[in-house]
């Protein structure tokens, strides 16, 4: 252990003064995080967890205010047309990846481009990509990018993890691209130096930084020097490694330790961005694609129960598949649905789900009433599958439903989900821009549209959306959205909204969220006590 | 009879109602959940407490001997049969085929159980039968070698080299006189080798290669139980002394039948 330059620094702050850099030369960090990354390519990203790893090594081409406006960060500034469909951005002209060489406006087009490689990130290129047609370098600062139509959510694409700027050089070189690794670099304030599959990953200061994004609290190299984050899956592992001081930070604090943890550390916690975690029901098969059973589901489960059990109050409930924290959120749909019992079992009764077999559970025309959710391990994330087993009592119960629950390796998963044998997804996505995940769950061609539910008023809308960057007229357009798949077609029954914890020794500052995705922020800002 | 004997017999006899009629001890449904009352502490309405479900703890536990005794009790069954098998094959084959299983018992013997069961659970999978037969892979071993060294001793005894003389067949000769005198050494063995079947089969449920959840079992049941100690230690406690009770109780018979077989009455 380093003591002796972090308790200056520590005598230092106590002094009131912020330290500098120079002051905190040596400052480590050990953080415990509880998801492993399934990539480190920042152009692969798929998990919202490991978004506070993400910028770390990478910086994006915009970055998101404490207002959630877009600002600038390796992109100086930005012009948009009138027609909505050019876009020329200004890069900084002093930024060197990690490898040496120098950002400018070749390195932002073969970042671009690199998505339209054929099977490199197929979703993201026919989503968040649909709309762009080239990007032109103009000068080595100055980058134009036309888009074949308009794109309201292109900004938030250039601000989001898929758009931290990778090396063209190492774009090219790395050995093992998909998964990322040493050999994968980008701008960002630390360096990654060491991954070790199921222990750690290690970062050291990149000394070289000078463009930090606007919003972030300080210019010029990280505070810290050694910045060590350990995979701690097991929730009370994380808690324990806290508060005996083996590790400075965790992240994901169960429910039933915060009161604990608050004691004699720093907590905070915030609400993600995106949509709620929410079960949604595969509609093109029995027994889902009778609505009146999808709606039994949702009042057979006492959500605000389970989730008292399971969160001890700690969870925010869910009405719509957006999440409260978005602009976008209906309030509406509040206390619409859930809770029912009678009606849950009114409505089986209706769709002909009325004969019991001998351990209760619903039977027609001589089978089950069994409905099953496949989740890949690496997604389960905040005693998920502890809810799905809550859910799976509530729902035997009350309404003689067979839910079976099963967490599988990811292949098995996707495998489930390719051959149509499941009938509940479970997922929430942390997009900033909630119109994003949307566009990926809810139109019939969407990358995980896994309710294989078709719609053309919504396919319709979400385009209409997605085409405007007026925020008044989307969030018309979105209402609409929410209400025709949760009222109308009962096709998702959000749960909770999902939440970031963060706890820390008491003299660890700089700890935050970043403000547009409501996730862990980066370390860049973090100062260490001892 | 002492007390050493008295208690764990009781105890034993115990687990079996449980697993015989779980209905007889708790009139509780263990998978029955009361999301607001989960983690009562013990009390008048929940004795063992309730989990982090809202389900009584007590009636787990319950219903929870059915599924670990049951998988201890199988694996050591199949373990024993393809035990006697094999070591009986061993001790009455030519010497190439005699040599071949016993190194391979030798080899599997140089494993620890445990991890010998994981590797049989990482080829076929989780799940309860998969369970079973890995902790009866793992097993076999101690009890082939024992019987082929009781055959050995057998097969030159008097009355089996008589059997000869008098010219039985090969097949009655094992099965009248060789078999039942090989098996001596066997209760005792399986009685032991049941406890550490009890172990092996919690120890892979712990690790979520056992009974999937919600299904009651001990070792499942502290797996679930371990985000919880600090708050509700009953929830682990439980479950984790019934284990170690079944444990140690078939441990204490089996030694004590050991001293017996061998003559030694403490």
């Amino acid at each position: 252990m380093k003591r002796i330059l972090p308790v200056l620094v520590l005598t230092l702050a106590a002094c009131g003064s912020q330290p500098s850099a120079q002051q905190a030369q040596a400052a480590t960090l050990t953080w415990a995080i509880e998801t492993q990354p399934i990539t480190l390519n920042p152009q692969q990203w798929a998990q919202n967890k490991v978004r506070l790893l993400v910028f770390n090594q990478f910086d994006a081409l915009l970055s998101r205010g404490r207002d959630g406006a877009f600002e600038p960060w390796l992109a100086k500034s930005w012009k948009v047309s009138d027609d909505g469909l050019t876009y020329t951005f200004e890069l900084r002209d002093d930024v060197t990846f990690h490898d040496g060489t120098k950002f400018d406006a070749a390195a932002v087009k073969a970042n671009l481009e690199q998505f339209l490689v054929p099977g490199y990130n197929a979703a993201v290129a026919a989503i968040q990509l649909a709309a762009f047609d080239k990007a032109e370098v103009v000068s080595p600062t100055t980058v134009k990018v036309t888009l074949k139509k308009p794109d309201g959510l292109f900004l938030d694409f250039l601000a989001s993890p898929y758009s931290g700027q990778v090396s063209p050089k190492s774009l090219k070189s790395a050995k093992n691209l998909k998964f990322g690794g040493l050999d994968l670099v980008g701008t960002g304030p630390f360096i990654l130096d060491r991954y070790v599959q199921g222990q750690e990953i290690h970062y050291h200061r990149n000394p070289a930084y000078k463009w930090a994004p606007p919003s972030a609290g300080h210019q010029g190299p990280a505070y810290l020097s050694e910045l060590t984050y350990r995979f701690l899956p097991e929730a009370a592992v994380r808690v324990g490694a806290l508060t005996s001081g083996q590790v400075q930070v965790i992240e994901g604090v169960p429910a039933t330790e915060v009161n604990l943890i608050k004691k004699d550390h720093a907590f905070q916690t915030a609400l993600n961005s995106g949509t709620s975690f929410s079960y949604y029901f595969n509609t093109s098969h029995a027994p889902f694609d009778d609505q009146r059973v999808r709606q039994a589901f949702r009042e057979a489960v006492n959500v605000d129960a389970v989730l008292a059990s399971v969160y001890q109050g700690t969870a925010t409930r869910a009405w719509s598949v957006v999440g409260k924290a978005s602009p976008f959120y209906d309030p509406s749909l509040e206390h619409t649905f859930g809770g029912d019992t009678a009606k849950a079992n009114a409505l089986l009764d209706e769709a002909g789900w009325t004969r019991r077999d001998s351990a209760g559970f619903r039977v027609k025309d001589g089978k089950r009433l069994t409905v099953r959710s496949v989740s890949s391990a690496p997604f389960v994330r905040d005693r998920r599958d502890i809810l799905a087993q809550a859910i799976q009592a509530q729902v035997k119960q009350t309404a003689g439903i067979d839910f079976q629950v099963k967490i599988v390796d990811q292949g098995t998963a996707q495998q489930a989900l390719d051959e149509n044998q499941y009938e509940i997804f479970e997922n929430s996505r942390g997009d900033s821009d909630v119109g994003a995940a949307l566009n990926l769950i809810l139109p019939s061609k969407g990358a995980i549209n896994r309710t294989r539910f078709s719609d053309p008023r919504v396919d319709k809308w979400l385009a209409q959306a997605s085409a405007t960057a007026d925020q008044a007229l989307r969030k018309e357009i979105y209402t609409r959205v929410q209400r025709a798949v949760v009222t109308e077609k009962a096709i998702v029954f959000p749960i909770y909204v999902p939440a970031d914890q963060l706890a820390a020794q008491k003299s660890v500052h700089g700890l935050g969220f970043d403000p547009g995705s409501g996730t862990p922020r980066n370390a860049y800002d973090v100062q260490a006590g001892t | 009879m002492t007390a050493r004997i008295l208690v764990p017999t009781a105890f034993l006899t115990l687990l079996a109602l449980a697993v015989a009629v779980p209905g007889l001890l708790t009139g509780v449904d263990p998978l029955s959940a009361d999301p607001l009352g989960a983690l009562t502490p013990p009390g008048g309405a929940h004795w063992f407490g309730s989990d982090h479900l809202g389900r009584d703890v007590l009636s787990r536990v319950v219903y929870g001997a059915r599924h670990s005794l049951s998988i201890g009790v199988t694996a050591t069954a199949v373990a024993v049969t393809s035990g006697i098998l094999l070591g009986l094959a061993a001790g009455l084959s030519p010497k190439w085929l005699d040599e071949a299983l016993a190194r391979s018992f030798d080899v599997l013997s140089t494993l620890p159980e445990l991890l010998l069961a994981l590797l049989v659970i990482a080829i076929t999978g989780p799940g309860t039968v998969n369970v079973i037969f890995a902790i009866a892979i793992a097993q076999i071993p101690n009890y082939a070698r024992v019987i082929r060294a009781q055959t050995f001793v057998v097969r030159h005894a008097g009355y089996v080299e008589q059997a000869v003389t008098f010219g039985r067949s090969r097949a009655v000769i094992t099965a009248q006189h060789v078999l039942p005198n090989v098996l001596g050494p066997i209760p005792v063995l399986a009685t032991i080798g049941l406890g550490q079947a009890v172990i092996g089969a919690s120890g892979l449920s712990f690790l979520g290669m056992g009974p999937q959840p919600p299904a009651a079992e001990w070792g499942a049941m502290l797996a679930e139980a371990r985000n919880y100690l600090r708050v509700a230690w009953w929830e682990a406690l439980f479950p984790g002394a019934a284990i170690t009770l079944t444990v140690i109780c078939l441990t204490v018979i089996g030694r004590r039948l050991q001293h017996r077989f061998e003559g030694r009455t403490p």
